[in-house]
């Protein structure tokens, strides 16, 4: 095991308090959960990509990235105005 | 091997700066104060991030993408944090001026109906 996949086994156990905050608690708190999760994923792709080598992959985290910011605006919408 | 070391030391900032944010965002109590964690992955992990990326791989395409997704999550996350909070103080109140006892130096006269 390289020290990628060993960062990203780190990174991704970072997924399971994110869990708790997304499905428990008040809605304002799940949605900073899901924000953080969308974080996390995207920084774990790029570790994934290189701990196995799929250099080209990096495109997905990148991709992820740039959907973060609309995704999240879609929530936020919905929380302020209807939720 | 100093390079090496370094390579070494900024995977495990990534790794301690996530862990921090999730943990702080985790025992947070209110929303707001949980948003404020999120600057740490996004700021110093994809930082680190890249510094990690370029020692590994050298200045290419891969180096290239890793620093616009760092500078994409800088700037996309000061502007999601932004709009919850907003979407948060707007959820509670209805508006989000401020009121008198928030405390702020000025506070905008709203037009009489």
């Amino acid at each position: 095991m390289n020290l990628w996949l060993a960062a990203s086994y780190a990174v991704g156990l970072c997924l399971v308090p994110c869990a708790d905050l997304c499905l428990r608690g008040p809605v304002e708190r799940r949605l900073v959960g899901l924000e953080l999760a969308g974080i996390l994923v995207t920084i774990l792709l790029v570790l994934l990509t290189l701990g196995f080598h799929r250099l080209p992959f990096i495109d997905l985290a990148l991709t992820l990235a740039i959907m973060l910011l609309g995704a999240s605006l879609v929530f936020v919408r919905f929380l302020e105005k209807h939720l | 091997m100093i390079s090496r070391d370094i390579f070494a030391a900024s995977l495990a900032l990534v790794a301690l700066s996530c862990w921090i944010g999730a943990l702080g965002a985790w025992r947070m109590h209110k929303p707001v104060q949980a948003l404020h964690y999120l600057a740490l992955p996004t700021g110093a992990g994809a930082i680190f991030l890249v510094v990690a990326v370029v020692l590994e791989t050298g200045w290419g395409a891969t180096a290239a993408k890793m620093i616009a997704i760092s500078a994409i999550l800088i700037v996309t996350n000061a502007v999601g944090a932004h709009a919850a909070a907003r979407a948060f103080r707007v959820r509670k109140l209805d508006h989000w001026q401020p009121r008198e006892e928030d405390g702020v130096e000025f506070i905008p006269q709203r037009p009489k109906a």
